[in-house]
């Protein structure tokens, strides 16, 4: 799935604490499916979330956001999440979020920003965060260039597919 | 020039041939890829998601791949041997060299048993523990399934050159492994994520001490404080061992003297209490006796963490000519089939079961949880990598994790006992 970093985002936030595991976004060893995982995603934290998440919401957490197993954020996009914004996260979450074209954006000092229910607008081209009612903001990092690249093709094996195709044309692969 | 071994490493193998420091985002050049588990998404599902018609066209170099099927071996589904069968057909037609399906074990101690990763190297893996690599001087690096169909088409990967943390650990080396220890204690002292993307160098005169089997317990936990690389001196311990295994040639990385370090942690293992990580999070640290007296249903040893030779014998060494408490379940899972014979010919296992221990398959079923699971108010002490709320089953049911010393004295008192209560009679 293509991911425009320039296109604005708003939605209402969803905010955690510090180091979430990808376990509790992943519950799959009780629900090794993705629709099973859909109703679960994240009740080890928050057990109405995944009944009361709509489509367009922001998910805030604290720092190390993600830690834990290598697995991916997909369940949260499946459940609605629109953007991810947090502290700091995990490298394997980040790379993760990278290579499936998942929109993170990192933001020291969120949680100080951003009530859990208010409304955030994420303004990747601005490089910040609004919270709409107070309309304080925080800087967000930038991604290098090729990790833009990555977001805007729509993941790394999409990446790695226009790669082949330039690299080997008319390959019937 | 003054490098860390991260900067060494990628300097080495980044694509446009320059040196690189800290920060910097390469394409780099990998030595290996291991794959476990699921392979079946990297190696196929990726593929047609991407465009490619029949599955991956091509991998850059099938000797340099290994397919070790280890979370799923023995298969405890339908689903699972489904999953397997496939990738057991997609591994023959793209031609990968090294496979094991009907072999269980830990695939990160079974990249070590084979000498499938040397020194220097740069060696990626779909699974978080890949960083254990870092214990024989590899630049062991995790990474996610997308960036591993990304790396089995071109041997290529992106990264960012992380900076390094010096964690220099000091003291004596005493008869018993003390590396989950020393990783809890340092986790409770500086937080769960106080290594967050950077490299660890561990160095000082207790490293050079440290068994292989300490420091793959050591370099398998930094990704529970956050690490890109854990990474040990090589020495002659290191050569020994895989002059032992391989005639492929390898050049190891040492840092420079003068190399620079956003941080340096120092520790004195003489001055560490024994520690004990509470429910639910790693960096949850306290001394274990302020856990003392707490029961305890259900222990276990095993993992890429502690399911190696010495963290087995300790355990038969506490539990010799013992009986472990009534109702206890003592789980325990050697890390390998290497690592279950050396215990069964070393009269281990017997110990054990004569104990009331039950000594399991080799693999990952106890730490994930494919197998022993927990109940509502159960209480349980393990030496594997995580306590995560809900880890082992219940929500409700509480996981301490501490060394395989401080679990075998659990499985014996039946409650969480500080061990050096035993130490004199072992």
């Amino acid at each position: 799935m293509t991911f425009n970093l320039n296109q604005s985002i708003e939605g209402r936030v969803w905010k955690f604490g510090n180091s979430i595991e990808t376990d509790a976004i992943n519950p799959y060893y009780h629900y090794p499916t993705m629709e099973e995982m859909k109703l679960h995603t994240m009740e080890a934290y928050r057990p109405e979330f995944a009944k009361e998440v709509k489509f367009g919401d922001i998910l805030v957490a604290g720092t190390n956001f993600g830690c834990g197993s290598s697995r991916p954020g997909l369940v949260l996009r499946e459940v609605g999440i629109a953007a991810i914004v947090v502290e700091s996260v995990s490298r394997l979450f980040l790379r993760n979020s990278i290579a499936r074209a998942i929109p993170i954006f990192l933001a020291p000092g969120i949680l100080d920003l951003v009530e859990d229910g208010e409304t955030l607008r994420v303004d990747y081209a601005g490089s910040h965060v609004v919270n709409v009612k107070t309309n304080k903001q925080l800087k967000i990092r930038k991604f290098p260039p090729m990790i833009e690249k990555i977001f805007e093709i729509g993941g790394l094996p999409e990446f790695a597919y226009a790669r082949f195709q330039k690299e080997n044309p008319g390959s019937n692969v | 020039m003054n490098q860390t071994f991260a900067e060494k490493l990628f300097s080495r193998k980044n694509l446009q041939g320059e040196p690189v420091s800290a920060g910097d985002v390469i394409e780099a050049k990998i030595d290996g890829a291991m794959l476990h588990y699921h392979a079946n998404e990297p190696l196929y599902d990726m593929a047609l998601q991407a465009g490619f018609k029949n599955g991956m066209p091509r991998v850059w170099d099938p000797e340099k791949i290994f397919v070790l099927l280890d979370h799923h071996q023995p298969t405890l589904s339908l689903k699972q041997a489904d999953e397997n069968a496939l990738i057991r057909k997609e591994v023959e037609r793209l031609g990968i060299k090294n496979f094991h399906d009907s072999e269980p074990g830990i695939a990160h101690q079974m990249m070590l048993d084979y000498a499938y990763m040397r020194p220097g190297e740069l060696v990626v893996g779909n699974d978080s523990h890949t960083i254990s690599y870092g214990a024989i001087n590899v630049g062991g690096n995790g990474i996610t399934r997308a960036d591993m169909f990304y790396a089995l088409l071109y041997g290529e990967l992106w990264f960012q050159v992380p900076e390094s943390i010096k964690i220099i650990l000091n003291g004596k080396n005493p008869n018993y492994p003390i590396a989950k220890d020393i990783i809890l204690y340092l986790a409770g002292q500086y937080g769960d994520d106080f290594a967050n993307s950077m490299s660890i160098e561990y160095s000082g005169t207790l490293s050079s001490q440290l068994s292989i089997d300490s420091r793959m317990c050591l370099s398998a936990h930094g990704v529970e404080v956050g690490a890109k690389l854990a990474t040990f001196e090589f020495d002659n311990q290191v050569k020994d061992y895989l002059d032992s295994k391989t005639n492929i040639p390898y050049e190891p990385i040492s840092a420079d003297p003068n190399a620079t370090y956003k941080n340096e942690i120092s520790l004195n293992v003489d001055e560490m209490p024994f520690v004990i990580a509470n429910p639910h999070q790693f960096g949850n640290v306290s001394p274990i006796d302020e856990a003392s007296g707490i029961k305890v249903n259900q222990a276990q040893i095993g993992s890429c963490a502690n399911g190696r030779y010495e963290d087995i014998e300790i355990a038969a060494r506490v539990l010799k000519g013992r009986k472990i408490a009534k109702g206890m379940r003592f789980l325990i899972s050697p890390a390998s089939q290497s690592v279950y014979l050396k215990c069964l010919k070393n009269g281990l296992v017997e110990t054990l079961i004569e104990s009331g221990a039950q000594v399991i398959t080799p693999g990952c079923g106890i730490c994930q949880p494919k197998i022993g699971f927990i109940s509502d108010k159960e209480v349980c002490i393990t030496s594997t990598t995580r306590n995560f709320k809900g880890r082992k089953g219940s929500f409700n049911a509480d996981i301490y994790l501490a060394g395989p010393l401080s679990v075998a004295y659990a499985a014996l008192c039946g409650e969480i006992r500080n061990p050096t209560e035993i130490l004199n009679d072992i």
